[in-house]
Parts: structure tokens; C-alpha cells; sequence
């Protein structure tokens, strides 16, 4: 993977480096910048922009490249095929040298003066303080959709934030580094945080006016989103015990067919009822098979996670003593 | 500073008012041992609400006293491993943080382990628990455990153990496998396994972390754990027994199909057993299939375990 940078000459000493993930309906990056960049110039410390961008978002660069030459602390990076934001993030973050990340869509969600609260969240020893948009100005609508992505998000995860779909957040490299990361589940990193161990913050920050009308997607979205749902859950409940989700629903089918068996077996032997014409006998085996079939996926779980349990380190330490 | 010789571990999640009589007991039991041999005692704080913390630094103004603490509640098997990743004793004794062990016994447990055996097991001879609620399932599953591993240890519930260090340099516990560490061992080590009883007290202080709500979790690691142990090194084997189960039961119905044809049923009459015949013989085909799958991952394993003896570099 190549990456085209173009960067200000103070930029790779800045402990601070804003990560712009130019991935869906970006507005003018230059806006971003003007707009974004002079709340975080209050914070005492200096400050490089990113803009990671897949290769479709190739003409929106020259904006900022403009910038950059002018002297601007920003630099375009581009990858060569689209990663998702994911990729793209942790791709910004291990070719920066901030010790603190902030990373933001490329479209406006939160007021730009919100920012610094988040860096200061991580200043006060927050491992990652993630943006909640409060107050809301958009309509009922997108209100009702977000209230019910994060009820359910909350319901079957546990741990989670009230804001996950904001996407603004600040964290430690050390979240990014540590976090098991990849594919669509970008949004959930702060789920993904907490169960690494990390330690999460929320912090209120106004809904930018530009993000307050309602949006109604496609429903193969509402469809992605569900199956990301039920894919967290998966991941967060039994990476480490495949067979407590397979052997639940394998072990109650196999149950159900096993019994049901049993019941036609002594009909048969013991009342003489034949079993060649009663339908319900395909009906157990059909539960039994697929009773089976989830258990031995259950078992091909287990087995992966068994040979691979001794060489991983699952925790994390919060603090340690010195070793006498 | 010289490595100890024993090294104490206890996991504690919530467990404020045990930490100092824990300390103390432990101090008391191991001031005497034989030949001054030198200890250390390893608390590992679980992820606790309460005042764990505070008490834990409190004791660990000994030097002997060493302090761990997670990010997160991680459960016990998570926490157990830290602290065997931390210890630094060549015999490492695990220790329940709720005082139900008596500390006292951990001398005579490191001096079984030094008649030759890798692993010295307590068991807790008269129990101080409600008999309905904990004591019977532990003895219902301890019986289990017993007939499916083929490990014949009393009382698996018992977290007083001593390791040899080699013993647990091998183990990586996750999920919830602290319950079944014996079977474990003797399954991917053949270590030698003594069994001594030990005391047992009634939990003075804080409430108990596990309830009957753990049966199904347990028989899910149990189902685990009896896979590992006996086709742990040839899933294949255990897949393909199932399959000619699934064959042989679709053979069965075909048979009958046959006869039911021969003496002249209709069409129609044999269509339930015909399906029973397909799905059964496709039961058989996916197992089979599951069974190379899990035969692949296993060898792939293997191969990279071996690049990593041969070539450095943890895998």
C-alpha cells in the first residue's frame, strides 16, 4: 500500500494529530479544516491534521494540498484501495506521531468548539472520550432512528455509549494499537474500547446545524446496520465461548428432535404405530440434523480458540506494581 | 532480588473486607516454611467496585505483597492466567480470595508437589456450604467432570492447587477454564496429579460470585474441555464417529424403505422415509467436512508452532 502525503514541515513532531476519515458524503475538505482547526489551536500543544481518503475521494484533495504548501500543519493521505474506516483510521494513526488521535468524519457533526472538551477528557486520563451529540436539533425522525440503534446496541452489548453512530472521538494511540479493529465495526470502537479495557468517556457536544436534517436511508442499510448488531454481540459475548451460543441453540434443537424421536420410537416398538407415513418423524430429524450441525460448529469453535489461548495475552493491566 | 520459591496468587473481585485477614493469613502460614524458603504473594484485583484496591496497597507495603490490577473485570480464568504470567516462584499456589482456603495449608501442598508431582489438588474434606445449593451440584459435578475427562479428580471446585512453574507455562485460561485446570493439564502434559485434603471455612465476609445460573456454562466448557482432552490431537476421529452414526441411522430407514417397498407400500407411503434417509446421509457428509476442516486448522496450527520452535519468535 502506497500512501501520497503531502505534509506541513512542523507536522511529524505534533502530539496532537487530527485524523479526517474521508469516506461517505464529504463536504469541502478546506471547510473541515477552516472550521475544525482553530478551536484545537487553543489547546496548549500543536496540531496536525489528516486527511485519510480512499482513491474514489482522490479530487477533493487539491483544497487542501493548497493549505499544506501554504504552511498549513496538514497533510493529504491517500490509500490505494478503499479500506473502510476502520483501516483507514488505524492506516492515518500508525503513519502519525500524535500521542493523542482525534479522529472526525469529513462532514459536519458536532460544533467545532466541542473538540478541545474531548482532548482534555484524555488529558485528564481518559483513554477515549467519544462525542455524544447533545443537544439534538435534528428531527424527530433521525432522533427516533439513533434512540433505537443505541437501545438496542445497549441492550444486547452492554457496555456502550448514548452516541455511538457521532463518530467524533479523541483516545490514546494505545486504543487504536491495542483495539481489535477492522471492517464495518469502526462505529462500535467504543464497545470494542471498553471490553479491551480501555477506559471511556462521554462528552456532550452541540449537534453542528449542518448534521440537523433528517435522513431516511435505504433499507439495506437499516439491514447492515442489525447485522453488525448481531455480529458485536456475537464478538463481545462469545469470541472466547463459541460453544455457549452454538450449543445452546444446537443443544435445544437436538433436544427437541431427540425427544421427539424417542416418543415415535416407542409408539412404534411398543404400539405398533408405523412411522412410514407420519411427516412429524422428518420434522425430528430435521431438529436433530440441525441441532447437530450448530453443536459440531460450536466444537470447531472451541477448538480454534483452545489452540490459539496459550501464545495470546487477553487482558490488560491498569497499573502494576514495581517488581521488587 | 533472588526469584522466590513460592509464589501465592489470588484473584479478587470485590472482596474489601478479606484482603487483610487473606494478607495476614497467608504471611502466618508461609513465615515458617522450611529452610526460610523465600515467597511472594500475588494479588490480582479483578476489575472490583468496591475497596479492593485500597486494601490490597495497604498490604502490599511487604515487598513479599505484590499488587496486579486489571482494567476490567476479566472474570476468574482471565485473572488466574495474569497472575501466573506474573509469578515469578518455580512452585505457584492458587488461592480463592474469600478465606474458604485456609492458608495454612499451602506448606503441606508444596511439600506433596516435592515428592516428584507436577500438580498437588485440594480437596475440601467437610464442606462449610448450604448442602442443596452448592454442595450437591459440586458433587453432581464433580462426578461428571470425573467420567467425561477421565481425570479422576475429587473436587475440581477448589481453587487451593500447587504447580510446578513448567506446569503452568503451558496453560493459557480463558472463558471460564479455571474449573477444569487438572483436566487441562493431563490432557496436553500427562502431568502427574496428587489430590491431599484440605480445610475449608464458610465465607465470612462479601457474597458469592457464581450461583446455579452457571449450570448450562459449565456443561458448555464441560462439552469443551472432554473434546480437547480426548480429540483434542485428531478432531477428524471425533467428527467421523458422529458421521457414521448419522450413516448408519440413514441406512436404517433406507432398509426400511426397501422392505416397505418390497412388500408393496405406495409411493407416496415412502416419501417421509426417503427424507429421512437424505437428511440423515447429509448430516453424515457435513460432519465429515466439519471434522477436515477442524483436522485443517489443527495441522495449520501445528505447522506454525513448529516454524516457531525451528525459527524463534513467539508465536
Amino acid at each position: 500500500m502506497t500512501a501520497h502525503e503531502a505534509m506541513s514541515a512542523t507536522a511529524d513532531s505534533t502530539p496532537l494529530c487530527v485524523i479526517v476519515r474521508v469516506t461517505e458524503r464529504p463536504v469541502p475538505l478546506d471547510e473541515i479544516y477552516r472550521e475544525y482547526a482553530p478551536p484545537l489551536r487553543s489547546l496548549d500543544r500543536e496540531v496536525e491534521f489528516v486527511f485519510a481518503m480512499e482513491p474514489w475521494a482522490r479530487g477533493l484533495a487539491p483544497p487542501v494540498e493548497a493549505l499544506a504548501e501554504a504552511g498549513e500543519p496538514l497533510r493529504v493521505m491517500e490509500v490505494t484501495r478503499g479500506l473502510g474506516e476502520a483501516n483507514l483510521l488505524r492506516h492515518a494513526a500508525t503513519r502519525s506521531r500524535g500521542d493523542i488521535v482525534l479522529t472526525l468524519p469529513a462532514y459536519h457533526r458536532v460544533e467545532a468548539a466541542a473538540l478541545p472538551a474531548l482532548v482534555r477528557e484524555i488529558d485528564a486520563g481518559a483513554d477515549l472520550a467519544v462525542a455524544c451529540r447533545r443537544p439534538r436539533t435534528d428531527g424527530w425522525l433521525s432522533r427516533f432512528q439513533s434512540r433505537v440503534f443505541n437501545a438496542i446496541l445497549r441492550r444486547l452489548v452492554g457496555h456502550t455509549t448514548s452516541d455511538v453512530a457521532c463518530g467524533v472521538e479523541a483516545m490514546r494511540r494505545s486504543v487504536i494499537e491495542e483495539t481489535p479493529l477492522y471492517g464495518d465495526f469502526f462505529r462500535f470502537l467504543p464497545v470494542l474500547a471498553v471490553r479491551a479495557g480501555f477506559k471511556v468517556t462521554e462528552v456532550d457536544a452541540p449537534q453542528h446545524a449542518r448534521d440537523a436534517r433528517t435522513r431516511v436511508y435505504r433499507p439495506g442499510t437499516y439491514v447492515r446496520r442489525l447485522i453488525d448488531i448481531l455480529g458485536l454481540f456475537f464478538l463481545v459475548r462469545f469470541t472466547e465461548k463459541p460453544l455457549r451460543f452454538f450449543g445452546l441453540v444446537g443443544g435445544t434443537l437436538s433436544i427437541g428432535g431427540g425427544g421427539l424421536l424417542a416418543v415415535l420410537f416407542v409408539q412404534r416398538v411398543f404400539g405398533g404405530v408405523a412411522l412410514a407415513d407420519r411427516p412429524i418423524l422428518l420434522v425430528a430429524i430435521i431438529a436433530l440434523t440441525l441441532g447437530v450441525q450448530a453443536i459440531a460448529l460450536g466444537l470447531i469453535g472451541e477448538m480454534i480458540v483452545h489452540l490459539h489461548a496459550t501464545p495470546m495475552r487477553r487482558y490488560r493491566v491498569f497499573e502494576a506494581d514495581e517488581e521488587s | 532480588m533472588d526469584r522466590p520459591k513460592i509464589t501465592v496468587i489470588c484473584p479478587l473481585f470485590d472482596e474489601e473486607e478479606n484482603v487483610p485477614s487473606l494478607v495476614t493469613a497467608v504471611r502466618e502460614a508461609l513465615e515458617g516454611l522450611e529452610g526460610g524458603a523465600r515467597w511472594e504473594l500475588i494479588l490480582v484485583d479483578d476489575g472490583s467496585g468496591d475497596r479492593t484496591v485500597e486494601r490490597c496497597l495497604e498490604a502490599a507495603t511487604d515487598p513479599r505483597v505484590r499488587l496486579l490490577r486489571l482494567a476490567r473485570n476479566y472474570g476468574q480464568s482471565t485473572a488466574t492466567q495474569a497472575c501466573f504470567d506474573a509469578a515469578r516462584g518455580e512452585v505457584i499456589v492458587t488461592l480463592d480470595g474469600d478465606l474458604q482456603n485456609d492458608p495454612r495449608d499451602i506448606p503441606r501442598l508444596v511439600d506433596k508437589l516435592e515428592e516428584g508431582y507436577d500438580l498437588v489438588v485440594g480437596f475440601r474434606e467437610t464442606r462449610r456450604d448450604a448442602f442443596l445449593t452448592r454442595t450437591l451440584p459440586s458433587r453432581v459435578a464433580n462426578f461428571v467432570i470425573r467420567c467425561l475427562t477421565g481425570v479422576p479428580i475429587r473436587d475440581n471446585g477448589c481453587s487451593l492447587k500447587a504447580y510446578r512453574r513448567p506446569v503452568v507455562e503451558r496453560l493459557g485460561l480463558y472463558s471460564d477454564m479455571h474449573r477444569f485446570i487438572p483436566a487441562l493439564v493431563v490432557g496436553s502434559t500427562g502431568a502427574q496429579i496428587a489430590q491431599i485434603p484440605v480445610r475449608h471455612h464458610a465465607r465470612r465476609f462479601g457474597t458469592s460470585k457464581y450461583g446455579l445460573s452457571r449450570v448450562w456454562k459449565v456443561l458448555a466448557d464441560l462439552m469443551t474441555v472432554t473434546m480437547i482432552r480426548w480429540f483434542g490431537e485428531r478432531p477428524l476421529t471425533m467428527f467421523a464417529y458422529g458421521a457414521l452414526a448419522a450413516l448408519i441411522a440413514s441406512l436404517g430407514f433406507l432398509g426400511s424403505e426397501l422392505v416397505d417397498l418390497r412388500q408393496g407400500a405406495g409411493t407416496a407411503h415412502g416419501v417421509v422415509f426417503a427424507g429421512a434417509v437424505f437428511l440423515l446421509f447429509g448430516l453424515s457428509i457435513y460432519l465429515l467436512m466439519v471434522g477436515l476442516i477442524a483436522q485443517v486448522a489443527l495441522h495449520k496450527w501445528a505447522m506454525v508452532l513448529q516454524r516457531h520452535d525451528h525459527g524463534g519468535g513467539r508465536p
